[in-house]
């Protein structure tokens, strides 16, 4: 009976919000670094515009690229919108899954009617906690379809860099500064790439386990 | 695992002892919880941390219908008295807990709701269990500054909370101080300590050794009864306390 009735303090609810904790972290970086692109967009096409006629397609894709930096702002506060809203099934999880191991050494340890009720409480307990556990395996799925979305987004921001890096080829007396703003973009968004790298991992090891 | 023991029995009129848990981890202090029935009514006191939850439901459930069980009293706010109480209310969502004013918005961290809570005023109050008046004793800052302790005046038994503890080695088991003096040592550093106030202390002497006592039980150790009452409040009444060493 105990197996049966245990599948909440069973589950790794401590394991969950640690991943909470990792994926808040890692989307702290990425906010951070989507910011410093914005402003990096805003001084590309100040550049293109000092740079006039020879800078025209290095100033489209700036304005893209700082489009780009707002879309990918938005898509954060989602995800961290989502987690915020995970510690608190998650915490609850935490809770659920020490009264279950308490109730299962109460279960252990009593005997005639005192076990009865136990075994009663713990199977009243039982519904709440699956759906409990269906809540978290929905927040899962809703966290990794966003973590999919945002690595789409900053493929195409990463398209927009290299773009950005063949126009600047074309940028006339500009061209070098043009070159360095555009390396720059491809420099940061490789690192927000690798952050999702790592959000994907975390997301991905844990579904597993 | 622990027991309940009876310590006191006239018709339907009980205290139950809930003591000595030998598998207890040496980490985690040892404590007595006290029940008293008044034919179906109960009020545990002191219900203990949520650790030992299990041994104290299964003592206690050898004795009453832990289902039936809605009223605790806590003496102070402290981890040890009152953190099972959210499991208590797993088995009874309708238990009430008695604790002082001052802890009514703390202890609720540990769980339940606000109509879980009834807050005793600092004169203390009566608390009704089978229609046996039981009486909330103050006992401020001994140690808690929000403190009460119960008297039961037809059992002639006082919970006394905190005061006359002691932290007894592995081999003392006894329900019952055997030996005073031998057993007051293992009680006195825990009383210079977490004592706080001298005055409080004499305002506690003074009250208890107007009353009528058998027994005075405290939440951690032996039990004191008999002449032990007195020379416990003796003892007590001539301690130094609040100081870091003795």
């Amino acid at each position: 009976m105990g197996s049966h009735l245990m599948s909440v303090a069973n589950h790794d609810a401590g394991g969950e919000l640690r991943r909470i904790v990792r994926i808040n972290e890692e989307i702290k970086k990425v906010v951070a670094t989507a910011f410093k692109i914005n402003l990096m967009a805003m001084n590309a096409i100040f550049l293109a515009k000092r740079a006039g006629q020879s800078a025209l397609g290095f100033g489209v894709l700036s304005n893209e690229l700082r489009r780009f930096a707002m879309d990918l702002q938005r898509q954060m506060e989602t995800l961290r919108d989502a987690t915020y809203g995970s510690v608190a099934t998650v915490t609850t999880l935490v809770k659920q899954s020490r009264v279950d191991r308490v109730l299962e050494r109460t279960r252990i340890l009593c005997k005639g009617q005192g076990r009865q009720s136990v075994e009663q409480r713990i199977l009243t307990r039982q519904s709440s906690d699956d759906g409990h556990l269906r809540k978290v395996a929905a927040l899962n799925r809703r966290l990794s379809q966003l973590i999919a979305d945002t690595v789409q987004l900053v493929e195409l921001g990463s398209v927009l860099a290299r773009s950005a890096k063949i126009e600047a080829a074309y940028g006339g007396g500009f061209s070098s500064a043009l070159m360095q703003v555009s390396s720059d973009f491809e420099q940061t968004i490789s690192e927000i790439q690798s952050s999702l790298d790592n959000l994907t991992k975390h997301q991905a090891r844990e579904f597993a386990a | 695992m622990k027991t309940a023991q009876t310590i006191y029995e006239e018709g339907s009129h009980k205290w139950l002892a809930i003591v000595r848990d030998a598998t207890r981890p040496g980490y985690l202090i040892d404590t007595n919880e006290y029940l008293i029935t008044v034919g179906d009514d109960a009020i545990l006191l002191d219900p203990g941390g949520s650790e030992i939850f299990p041994a104290v439901f299964s003592a206690l459930s050898t004795q009453f219908d832990p289902r039936r069980l809605d009223k605790v009293f806590a003496s102070h706010q402290d981890p040890d008295i009152a953190s099972s109480l959210s499991m208590w209310l797993e088995f009874n969502p309708s238990v009430k807990c008695y604790v002082s004013w001052l802890w009514a918005s703390f202890v609720p961290h540990f769980g339940g709701q606000a109509d879980t809570f009834i807050p005793i005023p600092d004169s203390g109050m009566d608390i009704l269990v089978g229609g046996q008046r039981l009486q909330a004793v103050p006992a401020h800052y001994l140690h808690s500054s929000g403190n009460f302790h119960l008297y039961d005046p037809k059992a002639k038994i006082l919970f006394s909370g905190d005061v006359g503890a002691a932290l007894l080695p592995a081999d003392e088991t006894g329900l019952f101080v055997e030996n005073f003096d031998r057993h007051i040592r293992h009680a006195e550093g825990f009383h210079r300590r977490w004592m706080g106030s001298d005055r409080a202390k004499r305002d506690w002497c003074a009250r208890v050794a107007a009353m009528d006592i058998d027994m005075l039980c405290p939440q951690h150790g032996a039990i004191y009864q008999g002449e032990d009452v007195k020379r416990f409040i003796d003892w007590f009444a001539n301690l130094e306390v609040g100081v870091l060493k003795s």
